[in-house]
């Protein structure tokens, strides 16, 4: 494999105003980002938030209103997206329709101006990789959605881009296709070595395929990290409750570390972030503004469930778990999902566990509790 | 793996780096410039041009201190321009409604009722809009001239004395049943698209048929209706053919602006009725615009449904005799101009005494260099047409730039602008100024070529709009440059759009009359002018003989069009 291939992609303070009727907009706002030589990179984010904008500055697509895009230390503004090297899939994949698979897959190498021989190998030998051989001769009005993403992405790939970029290669499949294309990608990807940018909304396929996440939200970068890391640690309410299921209690400061859930349940959450302004009017978080203001977030998996009956009055034990009223139990078969309604929690709490928890049902006064180590507090003031 | 293959990307200037490649392509700024340009010359130029000269007294400079409205005095004050205008008027609103009229009811049985073949029925119906209106309108002072073949009969049988064929009459009639297929054809391509969900949940909902149709289906085609009307009005208001041919002494605007030009080469006058004319055209188009307002009904829906149909065999019988017979009465004339240029012999009886091929032996001579002057003025034309078309639909689709409205504005004005006024502005500008071509074969190629650059720009539009431009993009990506991407990715695609226009634009300028008449030279001669003078001396022989071979060209290129495409000839004119 060509070592000089590698090379790391750095992404400082990129900016993208678009100017509409309504006045400027700011689909990016100062984006900074460092992707690894041959990582596997995912933009995640809902839609509109600035993620498909982002990738498409760097595919040269999009003009940055301000900001640098370097890869292998080099500046990438100035070269026309043509010059980049760069290998993209796009959500409707693009596929030109009136040329054969063949000739779609071998586009690249053919502007390259490599010689017909060597192109009718690399590509029959490209598409037999991606389990399209001998369907080289069909236009792709003949191919199923499936086989037309697998194209497209022998054509991003076939002259050994420096970067794969792909921008909701999977939207347009079917549930059972996705989860196949996803493993498939990240393979082709890693035996590659090739740097991949993917940009997708759905966090479970982002958290599947990715090395690392970049969490988006309004044109902002929130959040980067491991997929497991993202999830244990969100640094904000949006990428908590955008990364998997989460509750959130509202809360205040107490002495010390302390945290008191409303309801007077007193917790110490080893992982500690600041709430933002913003975040705090988002979330109608209670007591927003002052100083005192804080929420605590806690994965439904990490809740426990206690019948209120087994706590006698006046012990300890009491005051360990916010009270609550079991509404509704599902069993999924794998696991056991219970809504809970406290005075507490912002929204209904939800709380999963893998085997029903014995004398619990609906319409039951329960108290709800977590250890420490798996809450996470966010604090006006920190 | 990547070995042979030359060095790309980033790290193509070597490991040491270097000044990045800095190929900020130019060459679409370029394009988009000379546009602009052509169009400003061509287009805006002329215009504006013979609306200041209107305000120029005829024999004096234009300047702006020769201002005056006395080109403008003479609507109140010569009888010849006060019944011109009121003519114009009558004859292009009474064509209007006329023309809606007949085609309402046909569009709609074409919708409601099964007809046998349908498809056939929307290709005759292309037939008028193709042959120039003036080639058939002779036809109808032979079929209802005081002569005519039907006369006698409408007199003898029915008691029926008809008004005399050379006045409004004849010119109402010919330009009603030859434009009336505009109002057609979009109305029945806009039932056709409708939701029959819409009018079933209306009946589903209790309204009867008549409810149905006045509630429901009229308001979703109303403004279908308008764009046809709008088409007839301003093709009616700028004719020239018909009015010269059957107009005798009865003058409308556009005859009157050749009358001054041919009569007296006033051409600021001229440019004062070119100016009236254009004013009705936008006062008629306000006044539709704010009938049937901005709205647009979109109800294209998936569905494979197919409307109700009227099963009664009242209806079907009606409907079928309807739209047959309208179409026969429109196809009259062609096939009266075909009919006769077989007539050998044909003085004083009411039908020819014999037939042969005479007449073509008659032409052959005369016909030929008319024919290839036709051929090569229109060719050049549409090639200048679809390129600059062709470019400005792409600019103006792809690219996002302050002040585009203006150009795709711009290349809209030919379709509101008559013919004769083009034709008008031509002869106003490049008489004298920078740029003086009187006379010579460019002033025609580049009337036609603003004439017919809608055409080319409305067809290859489309075409682009059915182009996702993430195809480009691929294969920008992939790293083809501009101009590969445009020659390998965007022409193969747009291709049978830009073949469409092309043949389009040369089909309906072999016959082209209104820019012709005021542009040509004695070099220049068109087969459209040949005709003309045919007409208007009275030899009809060899004039139906060149209008059969004009209609059969014009009809072969639709068909070819419509077969290499695989569409309707209707839908080429949809």
């Amino acid at each position: 494999m060509d070592r000089q291939r590698h090379g790391r992609l750095q992404v400082a303070q990129l900016t993208k105003v678009f100017d509409t009727q309504e006045g400027p907009v700011t689909a990016v706002d100062a984006v900074n980002l460092e992707v690894e030589a041959g990582e596997f990179f995912s933009l995640l984010g809902p839609s509109g938030c600035g993620k498909t904008t982002t990738l498409r500055m760097i595919a040269g697509l999009e003009t940055a209103t301000s900001g640098s895009i370097r890869f292998r230390d080099r500046d990438l503004a100035s070269l026309p997206p043509a010059d980049r090297n760069l290998g993209m899939v796009f959500q409707s994949y693009a596929l030109f329709p009136h040329m054969t698979v063949m000739e779609n897959a071998a586009y690249g190498l053919r502007v390259r101006g490599s010689p017909d021989a060597k192109v009718k190998a690399r590509v029959l030998e490209l598409l037999e990789t991606l389990g399209l051989g001998g369907l080289h001769g069909r236009y792709p009005s003949d191919l199923s959605g499936g086989q037309q993403q697998r194209v497209s992405i022998a054509r991003a790939l076939a002259y050994e881009p420096d970067m794969f970029l792909l921008d909701e290669p999977l939207a347009n499949l079917d549930a059972k296709l996705r989860v196949q294309m996803r493993e498939e990608i990240r393979r082709i990807q890693k035996e590659l070595g090739v740097l991949a940018l993917y940009v997708t909304h759905d966090q479970e396929e982002a958290m599947s395929v990715s090395d690392r996440i970049g969490v988006f939200q309004l044109g902002t970068l929130m959040q980067v990290g491991a997929p497991e890391d993202i999830y244990r640690d969100p640094t904000s309410l949006f990428v908590a409750d955008f990364i998997g299921k989460i509750n959130f209690f509202s809360a205040a400061r107490a002495a010390g570390d302390g945290v008191t859930v409303a309801g007077g349940f007193e917790t110490a959450p080893t992982r500690r972030h600041a709430l933002s302004a913003r975040e705090a009017a988002d979330y109608q978080v209670q007591g927003a503004g002052s100083p005192h203001a804080a929420v605590v977030a806690v994965r439904p998996e990490h809740v426990t469930i206690t019948p209120a009956d087994d706590l006698q009055p006046g012990t300890e034990h009491a005051s360990r778990g916010v009270p609550g009223r079991v509404r509704r139990v599902l069993f999924l078969g794998s696991m056991t999902r219970y809504f809970v309604t406290t005075d507490g929690a912002m929204k209904e709490v939800m709380v999963e566990s893998p085997r029903p928890i014995p004398h619990v049902a609906e319409g039951m006064a329960v108290r709800l509790g977590f250890d420490d180590h798996d809450a996470i507090a966010y604090l006006a003031d920190a | 793996m990547a070995a042979g293959l030359p060095a790309r990307g980033v790290g193509a200037a070597g490991p040491d780096g270097g000044l990045p490649r800095r190929s900020r392509d130019l060459t679409p700024w370029l394009v988009g410039a000379i546009t602009v340009l052509v169009l400003f010359v061509f287009l805006l130029y002329p215009i504006a041009k013979t609306m200041l000269s209107s305000f120029v007294p005829q024999g004096e400079a234009l300047s702006l201190r020769n201002l005056s409205l006395s080109n403008f005095e003479r609507f109140w004050t010569s009888p010849l321009y006060k019944s011109a205008l009121r003519n114009s008027l009558v004859v292009s609103l009474t064509t209007t409604l006329i023309a809606t009229l007949l085609a309402l009811p046909a569009a709609y049985a074409l919708a409601r009722i099964r007809i046998p073949f349908k498809n056939l029925l929307l290709s005759l119906s292309v037939i008028p809009l193709i042959a120039p209106p003036f080639i058939g309108a002779y036809s109808w002072v032979l079929l209802l001239g005081r002569n005519g073949i039907f006369t006698h009969y409408l007199n003898d049988w029915f008691g029926i004395t008809l008004p005399s064929i050379f006045g409004p009459f004849g010119i109402i009639l010919a330009l009603s049943l030859s434009y009336f297929p505009f109002v057609f054809l979009i109305v029945q391509g806009a039932l056709a698209a409708a939701d029959p969900f819409i009018e079933e949940s209306a009946a589903i909902m209790g309204a009867s048929r008549w409810r149905t149709l006045r509630t429901i289906t009229f308001p979703l085609v109303a403004p279908s209706i308008a764009s046809g009307a709008m088409i007839v009005f301003i093709r009616a208001l700028g004719n020239v053919g018909v009015p010269s041919v059957l107009g005798s002494d009865y003058y409308v605007l556009p005859t009157l602006i050749l009358f001054q030009v041919e009569g007296f080469f006033n051409l600021n006058g001229a440019a004062a009725i070119a100016f009236v004319n254009v004013l009705l055209v936008l006062t008629f188009l306000l006044v539709v615009r704010r009938l049937t307002g901005k709205r647009r009904f979109v109800t294209l829906t998936g569905t494979t449904q197919r409307s109700r149909m009227a099963t009664s065999l009242g209806a079907r019988i009606f409907g079928n005799v309807y739209v047959w017979g309208l179409m026969a009465l429109a196809l009259l004339p062609q096939a009266m101009v075909v009919f006769s240029s077989f007539a050998e012999r044909w003085a004083g009886t009411m039908l020819p005494t014999q037939f042969g091929l005479g007449n073509y032996q008659l032409i052959l001579g005369r016909v030929l260099q008319p024919i290839i002057n036709s051929v090569w003025l229109s060719a050049l034309a549409m090639l200048m047409a679809l390129a600059f078309g062709t470019i400005t639909a792409y600019v103006s689709l792809r690219k996002r730039f302050k002040g585009k409205w203006l150009i795709d504005l711009t290349i809209m004005l030919p379709f509101v602008l008559p013919g004769i006024v083009t034709g008008v502005a031509y002869l106003t500008t490049f008489n004298s100024g920078p740029i003086v071509l009187t006379g010579t074969a460019a002033l025609l190629v580049f009337g036609y070529f603003v004439r017919r650059l809608a055409y080319a720009f409305r067809s290859v539009s489309a075409s682009i709009g059915q182009v996702d431009p993430q195809l480009e993009e691929a294969s920008t990506i992939c790293g083809a440059r501009w101009a590969r991407t445009i020659r390998t990715v965007t022409l193969p695609l747009i291709a049978p759009g830009m073949l469409a226009g092309g043949i389009l634009v040369f089909s309906t300028l072999i016959g082209e009359l209104s820019v012709t008449i005021m542009l040509f030279s004695g070099t220049t001669k068109t087969v459209s002018i040949a005709i003309f003078e045919y007409l208007t001396s009275h030899r009809i022989a060899p004039a139906s003989a060149m209008g059969s071979i004009v209609i059969l060209i014009t009809l072969a290129l639709v068909f070819a069009a419509s077969k290499l495409l695989g569409k309707s000839m209707a839908d080429l004119f949809r």
